[in-house]
């Protein structure tokens, strides 16, 4: 496996009707470590594809460079890139047998048939096909069908990177767990570098421990999921990422530090100080589940009103209002709350992010 | 498909059907509207027989789970369509006002002059949505609205829905496969599976009391556990439940003692835990299968003796697949459902009796 690397890399798509050329991808850089998940998360249209396609050698990008383990590939044909892809709908060769598909990329490539069947047998073991290797592939269910086609991709050892693009769009629910699983076990075992694309955060957060998110063909953040949960890059990500998303507290600034624009919400002054001397709008960032709440009256802490209680079993979530401000904060099942009551809540100093004209400040 | 069947729905509610694939939601929901006709038995809208009534005189509203929209017609006239066909005449500048109300419901007013396929799919099903709100109906169905739309464009719909219906006082039936859906944005629910219905009733009351471990398990996001256990009575008047070799535990049932036999252990995942740190619980070894990032939680799928289990931490952190936890059970947080039947026979703890 390789390490897989994109710099300054741009797409552009001819645009049919309009005439005029569409950025498809604008200025990437993207580097995927060796032996690791990752994943590519983001809404339709935000060039995931198209990456995809560009590291594979399908597309050619319009400039910048592709590089595996630092050598670049630009010009190298799909062929020579020895990069398997596992697709939405799973691609086997349905009259072979599972071992005779999972041997297929070795015997084409002459290998000795003694060393085909060490290699084959120990990728249907690590993938738990095993009591499938004489079954046709044609009766598999979908799920065990796409675990066929990873596995045909890492049968060969010179693979460099396996690319997954949505592979669990058509998969039932109940088999989807064990297709995870599988895919997880088997980038841990052999120390694959995966790249899954995919819109569905739940999909991206749980496999990859690398997550890139995209919107608009550029690179929103790039971390580990919990980095991308607790320290936001931008309210976007905040957002995006977490159910329901950050809270967005809109401010201005005042003669010794900061205001919640539209509320008399208090600012914690570690915040204010911090903001106030800062160019630029402010806009401070506080998840849902970072806000504290009391049913009784805290000195320095917000009186607001519940609009309406979103219960969701395992917990609940507060729908706060203040002035015009409205702001969300998740309680646990029990909470005793009630719409129209008013309760008191508090936005912890260290939990609360404080953006500079959208980016996140360090602090 | 659906058999002796009965509901009564009161003004003013959300109700949603709550199943899997199969159990007979959307022939219930399409036999409710007059798109489809029973076999037998009869279909009252506020006292009226409406079982023969056509679709067309019902004065109803059914919106589907593909965006259905007129592609040659901006969103102002996909939203003023229902009532430009309406019997009763609606003049231009009434169309107009309630089709501005009707957007600004569901944050369409900013693109009204587009057409659908220049806008995302949330605002194809918003505009949909909007058509079926338009015209003002007594009774509102929806199947699977949300399905092909992608997360956060759900979450953001649900809670727009949950306020329109609200303001309303006709009935809102809903189909939908989603326990979430039914959870956050329904007064009532109705559970079904096989064509029956299995409970109906107030939201939280069915989530808190499951008739049937059917209910119980897929009314819970993520599923209630359903532990296969045993229950031997003790002399000390305890009852002794048992999962597993190593897993037993003494439970209190209320004075209340069960014959020794195999029951059904219904634990909802975030009654689950990885600390215990008011030393009240039961731990148990367990390997992790999988963890699961879902919003700001992470779901651990654990085996435990070969028993599945999975586990609800409200953080988001990460397990590598394999490594051995000690997870603890409330024992306050316990059903117990009949193993053949499946019917539910008792509850631990008495908070929310």
């Amino acid at each position: 496996m390789a390490k897989i690397e994109l710099k300054s890399l741009e797409h552009r798509y001819e645009s049919s009707h309009k005439g005029k050329s569409a950025f498809a991808i604008e200025d990437l850089n993207i580097a995927w470590e060796d032996g690791t998940a990752n994943a590519l998360l983001g809404p339709s249209g935000c060039g995931k594809t198209t990456i995809l396609n560009i590291i594979s050698g399908l597309i050619k990008p319009t400039s910048g460079e592709v590089l595996f383990d630092g050598t670049r590939v630009n010009d190298l044909p799909t062929r020579e890139r020895h990069i398997a892809q596992v697709f939405q709908f799973p691609v086997v060769y349905d009259t072979m047998s599972v071992f005779d598909n999972l041997a297929f990329p070795l015997r084409n490539r002459g290998q000795d048939e003694s060393v085909v069947r060490a290699r084959t047998g120990e990728i249907m073991e690590l993938l738990d096909l095993s009591k499938l290797a004489n079954t046709k592939s044609g009766s598999l269910n979908p799920a065990e069908k796409q675990i066929v086609s990873l596995g045909r991709g890492i049968a060969r050892t010179d693979t460099m990177a396996v690319l997954l693009d949505e592979p669990l769009t058509v998969i039932d629910p109940v088999l989807k767990l064990d297709l995870r699983r599988k895919l997880r076990l088997a980038q841990h075992e052999l120390k694959l570098t995966m790249i899954y694309v995919t819109h569905d955060q739940h999909e991206a957060l749980t496999f990859a421990d690398h997550v890139t998110i995209m919107k608009d063909g550029a690179v929103m953040q790039s971390d580990t999921p919990e980095a991308l949960f607790l320290t936001p890059r931008t309210p976007f990500v905040g957002y995006f990422i977490g159910s329901p998303g950050m809270n967005r507290l809109p401010c201005e600034k005042t003669s010794t530090g900061l205001s919640v624009a539209g509320s008399p919400i208090a600012i914690q002054e570690s915040i204010g100080l911090a903001a106030n001397k800062l160019d630029g709008t402010i806009e401070l960032g506080i998840r849902p589940e970072f806000v504290e709440t009391s049913i009784e009256e805290k000195p320095s802490w917000n009186r607001m009103a519940i609009r309406s209680v979103d219960y969701a079993g395992a917990y609940q979530v507060l729908n706060l209002e203040s002035g015009t401000v409205r702001i969300k904060a998740r309680v646990e099942e029990r909470f005793p709350s009630q719409e129209g009551d008013f309760i008191w809540a508090h936005f912890p100093a260290d939990k609360t992010h404080i953006y500079v004209d959208g980016e996140r400040l360090d602090r | 498909m659906l058999r002796d069947l009965s509901l009564d729905l009161e003004a003013g509610s959300f109700v949603t059907l709550l199943g899997p694939a199969g159990s007979g939601k959307t022939t219930l929901l399409r036999i409710l509207a007059g798109i489809e006709k029973p076999d037998s038995g009869r279909i009252f809208f506020e006292g009226v027989d409406v079982t023969a009534l056509p679709v067309q005189k019902r004065n109803i509203a059914f919106v589907y789970q593909q965006f259905i929209n007129y592609p040659s017609m901006t969103l102002f006239d996909n939203i003023a369509s229902p009532l430009r066909v309406a019997k009763k005449k609606y003049a231009e500048t009434e169309i107009k006002r309630k089709v501005a109300e009707t957007a600004e419901l569901l944050g369409l007013s900013g693109i009204l002059q587009h057409l659908p396929e220049e806008v995302s799919g949330g605002q194809r099903q918003r505009c949909a949505i909007a058509r079926a709100l338009v015209k003002e109906s007594r009774f509102i169905f929806l199947d699977e609205p949300l399905a092909n739309l992608d997360y956060k464009l759900r979450e953001e719909l649900r809670a727009d829905l949950k306020q329109i219906f609200r303001e309303r006082d006709g009935v809102v039936v809903y189909a939908t496969p989603e326990p979430i859906d039914a959870l956050t944005m329904a007064t009532h629910v109705a559970f079904m599976r096989k064509g029956e219905i299995l409970q109906y009733g107030e939201v939280r009351d069915v989530y808190r009391n499951p008739a049937h471990a059917a209910v119980g398990s897929y009314f819970c996001h993520p599923q209630m556990n359903m532990i296969p256990c045993s229950m031997e009575n003790r002399e000390s008047g305890e009852s002794l439940l048992r999962v597993s070799q190593e897993l037993a535990f003494e439970v209190s049932l209320d004075r209340q003692k069960l014959p020794s036999d195999r029951y059904l252990l219904g634990i909802r995942p975030h009654h689950l835990y990885l600390a215990d740190p008011l030393n009240r619980m039961v731990p148990f070894q367990a390997n992790v299968e999988l963890a699961e990032v879902v919003g700001s939680n992470t779901e651990l799928h654990l085996s435990h003796d070969a028993v599945r289990i999975s586990l609800l931490m409200q953080q988001v952190e990460r397990f590598p697949v394999g490594k051995k936890v000690t997870a603890f059970i409330d024992p306050d947080e316990l059903y117990i459902f009949d193993s053949e039947t499946g019917t539910f026979v008792i509850r631990t703890g008495n908070r929310f009796k």
